[in-house]
């Protein structure tokens, strides 16, 4: 068995680097963000983020819930669907995945459907 | 009776509440504080406590773990004031503001430490300081109080007869009778001196006298150890107030004219073998302070 001694070379130390490059969403977040009562940010730090990098888009609903502490909603969103009748839908399926730690963020699709009848 | 302001800490930290959880958390643990005010642009937005930091996330902004409902009191709150606006809210600690500004913090803890001194070891009742600031208080508010004075009848003699133990004994059954008879809601009982009790109500003077009679009378009736004779004397006093107003100078003059009316009362009805002797109402048109 070779010996190393205090002659030895010293190892070959290579780095390898890989990048990865996307576009940073801004904000960093999508149609909906729900923040858990013990995630590692709370309503108050999101807000002040939505606010600086999307001033007057997002409105922060703040929640007595068991699971989540607030959301952030999209303003755009409650033009298309009331916050009373959205919301409801969304924290109970969010619910279903989260827990009180997390903070989730959803992507939203509402299509509307209108049928209208004219008289000839 | 010392204020608020006596029991506030001279060093008082405060955080920003853009801060961090876990910044508030070593500054917590480092001076070995249970809160933290939080304070933005010299403006009291909240409080953090050692619960909050043990309960959220260190990351959090310190305006994300806060209470923002907080409690103040004035420095020169009485303590009772205090401790009764901690029960109510179920705190455990008050910030102290002086027109918008922060002074400091006090505790239950504390509160309850100084309180102990104001209330007599052998009966468990209230010292006379106590019955000043409650009787202070109703004054305060508008409230008619009357004040009835109780002198138990020759405890000298008992206390020389039976020994000081079983004069002990008499005073800690005669405040078991008056707990009995007397309203929470309408009666703040103390033990005045020695052998004197005294109680502030809002009863009206007539039903003041009312209590006091059946007070005697129970004290006559009672079985006391020894199958002794113990009798107590009372004196009512009850003032009518036209015009009361916070100014500078002395102001508990209606309280202590009043306490002197009742115990001269009760001086005169034990001269006289009377049960019970009731000073006219007065009508206070002076000035009162706090």
């Amino acid at each position: 068995m070779a010996q190393e001694t205090s002659s030895s070379r010293e190892p070959l130390r290579k780095a390898d680097v890989n990048i990865k490059l996307s576009e940073f969403e801004i904000p960093p977040m999508q149609d909906i963000l729900f923040v858990g009562k013990k995630a590692p940010i709370g309503p108050e730090a999101v807000r002040r983020m939505v606010d600086a990098v999307s001033p007057e888009q997002y409105e922060i609903v703040r929640l007595n819930h068991e699971t989540f502490e607030a959301v952030v909603v999209k303003k755009s969103l409650l033009r298309l669907l009331p916050k009373e009748k959205l919301l409801p839908v969304v924290i109970e399926e969010s619910n279903r995945i989260a827990d009180d730690k997390m903070v989730l963020k959803a992507q939203i699709n509402i299509t509307i459907q209108v049928s209208r009848t004219v008289d000839l | 009776m010392p204020t608020v302001k006596s029991l506030i800490s001279e060093k008082l930290y405060t955080i920003d509440p853009l801060a961090s959880v876990g910044r508030a958390a070593a500054i917590i643990e480092r001076y070995g504080i249970g809160s933290l005010p939080v304070v933005e642009e010299g403006k009291l937005v909240g409080i953090i406590t050692s619960r909050d930091v043990r309960r959220f996330h260190p990351n959090r902004l310190v305006a994300d773990a806060m209470t923002r409902k907080v409690i103040t009191i004035s420095p020169t709150a009485s303590l009772t004031e205090a401790q009764k606006l901690m029960v109510k809210n179920k705190i455990e600690r008050l910030v102290v503001t002086s027109e918008s500004n922060i002074v400091g913090i006090i505790t239950y803890a504390q509160i309850m430490l100084e309180l102990g001194k104001y209330t007599d070891s052998l009966t468990g009742l209230n010292k006379a300081e106590i019955f000043y600031e409650k009787a202070l208080e109703l004054l305060r508010r508008g409230q008619e109080i009357a004040i009835i004075f109780l002198d138990l009848d020759n405890f000298g003699g008992i206390n020389k007869e039976y020994g000081h133990i079983y004069g002990d004994n008499v005073l800690r059954q005669a405040t078991i009778i008056l707990k009995n008879l007397i309203n929470m809601n309408e009666d703040t009982l103390c033990r005045y001196a020695g052998d004197e009790f005294a109680i502030v109500t809002t009863r009206s003077l007539a039903a003041a006298e009312k209590l006091a009679r059946q007070i005697v009378t129970a004290f006559a009736n009672e079985n006391w150890p020894g199958k002794i004779k113990v009798t107590i004397s009372a004196g009512v006093a009850g003032g009518r107030r036209s015009k009361i107003r916070e100014c500078g100078k002395d102001s508990s003059y209606i309280v202590k004219n009043l306490v002197n009316m009742a115990s001269l009362a009760s001086t005169k009805a034990k001269r006289l073998k009377k049960p019970v002797v009731v000073v006219e109402a007065v009508e206070f048109k002076e000035t009162a302070c706090m």
